[in-house]
């Protein structure tokens, strides 16, 4: 393993020299998955293969091929083997007692850690779990807390059974999360409370009540090291919700505002990303940790990472945050016209970037903060309209995937509309927008939109058609509607299922294609 | 959910910006949460760009299918391209004697009696009410074609152009000629029919003879264009204007039916 002890070879692949074959094999397998895997790679649980205090040199190159290769019943008989070995090792005592319970957990952990499907239900139903219990021990050696609370971390990796099956040992390993244990095992705690805390809300409340939060909000004060990216990582994990009481927890911890501003501005990108995502769920769950953040300045931290950054994993969360606090806090909003000329442009420019971008995500979250800037006053619509975003929006209407398609849909709508002040009047259409959009070109794409299987689509189409055809100038809105077979678009209706889209339908073809359509011209 | 409800004089939800907001765990960041749990396993196992995107892909795909939309169609599918596929085979049907097409199986049931049955048209001539409204759910039936057709446009929300008005097609003159004529002709066909529903007590064979060849007029297409298509492209689609509505033919006459076309 390439291992200088850095902080930042923690994660770095199973490499060896050796095992290219081994490693072909390995991504082969890995491609091919079973419905099984695919949906343990998407779920917010780690497995542990590299040990938080920089990796063992013993495991080096012979262990690994000899472990990939195994076959699973194999596999599954050693872990047994192991856990005897532990059982035995725990109870007894006398002499050099304490290097047979590291080596039997050591044993335990390689086999945890090394293969493709961990024998983890070997390693239950064996009866591992009380004996890590046994070895979280206060007083253990760091050596045995380590690789017990290794072993937990990858047992909470699996199946939502095999991570409920740490319960017993969640006390403990919250105790060690204290600021008098060691580096490495407090990190290797967080970790598995992390794996834990993602499993499911139950989990989350549990740990909560026995008191997670605090400890594990202080992990990252620090300004660097992987324990703050384990601990950030297993933070938001622990208040993702829905329920947000963990964030209001948060946000009251003392200083904790501040070391997430710290860290979005200065941090490497590896850290930021874990302190983002906590911020994607505070910016969605606390209200109090919003205008914090917002007092603190975090708009103009995310636009910067925004546009500085090429990293996929870190431009996710932060344009989450962005848009989070864009469609939770008129305050936000407020920023974005009033902040200096910079930000202003910034905002707009770092969202036109991501629409630039490659990845479906980041095109289509864009869109939603654009949408939601465009909902806002006529300065933020006249904003957008006038910035190099516009030109990306109507290609994007035409040519990407049907769910960016919908965000730009109500980008483009909303900047045609001023919001309507009572609930019944008609909201007004801007037509200098109306026009200029629709000259773009994007009537095709809506009425695209009409055909479209999804309710809430078909809805957004016929709302634009109907601004087109109310508001552009000189009663051109039919024809246009016509020449894009926007006609044929809304007969589909005529016997949808869905009575409200079959009334607008009809209502628009009554009001706008009625008999004397056509006849004067 | 988005859009407010800005309704005005057409009963129309016209567009009204608002902000919008999703929960943390709501199906829109699923694709972002996917992607954020690839990525970081990218490291652990080794995977290449090309693999994430791989499964990416993957996972996407068996998540966000499209369900049809079809009240009581179970379908999920995988693609816009299989959806419209779906949709043409299970939620269109086609009718054997004339070829039309149409969105269920029910309206194509009810095409079928009103323009291929021949007891449809004698219990017709006898007064009962025959002509189901096509919207389903409602169950009223009526008389005539035309009173369905009022109750299609007051009660259901109809344009009052379907079916009567060609659009795209014609040509000026055309539309001019067809409107002329429509208005003296319907008029005379209303009388026919309601006379003859008053007057239809005893079937005798004459009639019977009458009312088989006038549902002879009613099958498949005749030269003039003359209706609104639904749905499926240009010509094909829900024509449920019998031809005796538009021509003008005596409809009691035992002579040799017209022209079957």
């Amino acid at each position: 393993m390439a291992d200088d002890g850095s902080a930042s070879n923690r994660r770095d692949p199973i490499k060896s020299s050796v095992g290219n074959v081994a490693g072909q094999r390995r991504r082969q397998q890995a491609v091919t998955v079973a419905k099984e895997r695919r949906e343990s790679l998407v779920r917010a649980k780690r497995l542990c293969r590299v040990g938080t205090n920089g990796g063992d040199d013993e495991d080096a190159f012979v262990e690994n091929e000899m472990m990939i290769d195994e076959e699973q019943p194999v596999l599954e008989a050693q872990t047994v083997k192991a856990v005897e070995e532990l059982k035995s090792a725990v109870q007894s005592q006398g002499k050099g007692v304490m290097q047979k319970r590291v080596t039997a957990l050591r044993e335990l952990r390689r086999l945890l850690s090394k293969s493709e499907f961990p024998p983890i239900d070997a390693a239950l139903s064996a009866g591992a779990i009380p004996l890590l219990v046994q070895c979280l021990s206060f007083g253990s050696p760091d050596e045995q807390l380590l690789e017990s609370a290794w072993c937990l971390t990858n047992i909470a990796a699996g199946k939502p059974e095999e991570t409920k099956a740490l319960l017993p040992a969640l006390p403990l390993l919250v105790a060690h999360l204290g600021e008098k244990s060691s580096a490495p095992v407090a990190e290797q705690c967080a970790w598995a409370i992390g794996n834990v805390a993602g499993e499911g809300e139950e989990l989350r409340n549990v740990l909560l009540s026995q008191g997670a939060l605090p400890p594990l909000a202080r992990m990252i004060f620090p300004d660097k090291g992987s324990t703050v990216r384990t601990a950030a990582w297993a933070l938001s994990n622990l208040i993702k919700g829905p329920e947000s009481k963990a964030a209001a927890q948060l946000v009251r911890v003392d200083g904790i505002v501040d070391a997430i501003l710290r860290h979005l501005k200065k941090t490497d990108e590896e850290i930021a990303t874990e302190i983002a995502w906590i911020v994607v769920y505070l910016s969605a769950l606390s209200d109090i940790a919003t205008s914090m953040l917002l007092k603190g300045g975090i708009l103009q931290l995310l636009v910067e990472r925004l546009a500085t950054s090429d990293s996929l994993q870190l431009l996710i969360p932060v344009l989450r945050s962005l848009g989070n606090f864009v469609s939770v806090d008129p305050k936000a909003m407020l920023t974005i016209l009033v902040g200096g000329q910079n930000t202003e442009e910034n905002i707009i420019n770092v969202l036109a970037k991501c629409l630039r971008s490659e990845h479906r995500v980041l095109k289509k979250e864009a869109a939603w903060v654009l949408s939601n800037i465009a909902a806002g006053s006529i300065e933020h619509k006249r904003m957008i309209h006038s910035s190099e975003a516009m030109p990306l929006l109507l290609r994007l209407l035409s040519t990407s995937p049907f769910d960016i398609k919908k965000e730009v849909a109500y980008v483009l709508g909303n900047l045609c509309v001023e919001s309507a002040e009572g609930g019944d009047a008609r909201p007004r259409i801007i037509q200098e927008h109306l026009v200029s959009i629709v000259s773009g070109g994007c009537l095709r794409g809506f009425i695209d939109l009409v055909r479209s299987p999804d309710i809430e689509a078909a809805r957004l189409g016929l709302q634009f058609i109907e601004l087109v055809l109310r508001g552009m100038p000189n009663g051109e809105g039919s024809k246009l509607v016509e020449g894009e077979d926007g006609i044929d678009a809304m007969e589909r209706f005529q016997f949808h299922e869905n009575e409200e889209l079959r009334v607008m339908a009809n209502s628009l073809v009554d009001k706008y294609f009625g008999e004397d359509y056509g006849i004067d011209e | 959910m988005a859009m407010g409800m800005a309704v005005g004089e057409l009963g129309f939800p016209y567009w009204n910006p608002l902000r919008r907001r999703f929960p943390p765990d709501s199906p829109f960041f699923a694709s972002g949460n996917v992607e954020r749990e690839l990525l970081a396993k990218q490291v652990a196992l080794d995977f290449t760009e090309d693999e994430i995107t791989n499964l990416q892909t993957i996972v996407e795909t068996e998540s966000r299918r499209i369900s049809c939309p079809i009240v009581g169609c179970p379908e999920r599918l995988k693609s816009l391209d299989n959806f419209e596929d779906h949709y043409k085979t299970r939620h269109t049907a086609s009718c054997s004697v004339c070829s039309r097409v149409y969105p269920t199986s029910r309206l194509l049931s009810i095409h079928i009696s009103e323009a291929h049955d021949s007891f449809f048209q004698a219990k017709v001539a006898r007064g009962y009410d025959m002509y189901e409204c096509l919207v389903e759910g409602c169950g009223l039936k009526f008389k005539s074609y035309k009173a369905r057709h009022r109750h299609l446009i007051d009660k259901h929300k109809f344009p009052t152009t379907f079916e009567f008005f060609k659009r795209t097609q014609l040509s000026k003159k055309r539309r001019e000629k067809l409107q002329r004529q429509r208005v003296p002709k319907l008029k005379h066909e209303e009388d026919k029919e309601e006379a003859s529903s008053d007057a239809m007590e005893v079937e005798d064979k004459a009639s019977l003879d009458g009312l088989v060849s006038a549902l002879s007029t009613l099958t498949t297409s005749d030269t003039t264009p003359s209706n609104v298509s639904f749905g499926r492209r240009h010509g094909r689609g829900l024509t449920f204007v019998p031809r005796s509505v538009h021509r003008e033919k005596p409809t009691n006459s035992s002579s040799t039916p017209g022209s079957k076309t």
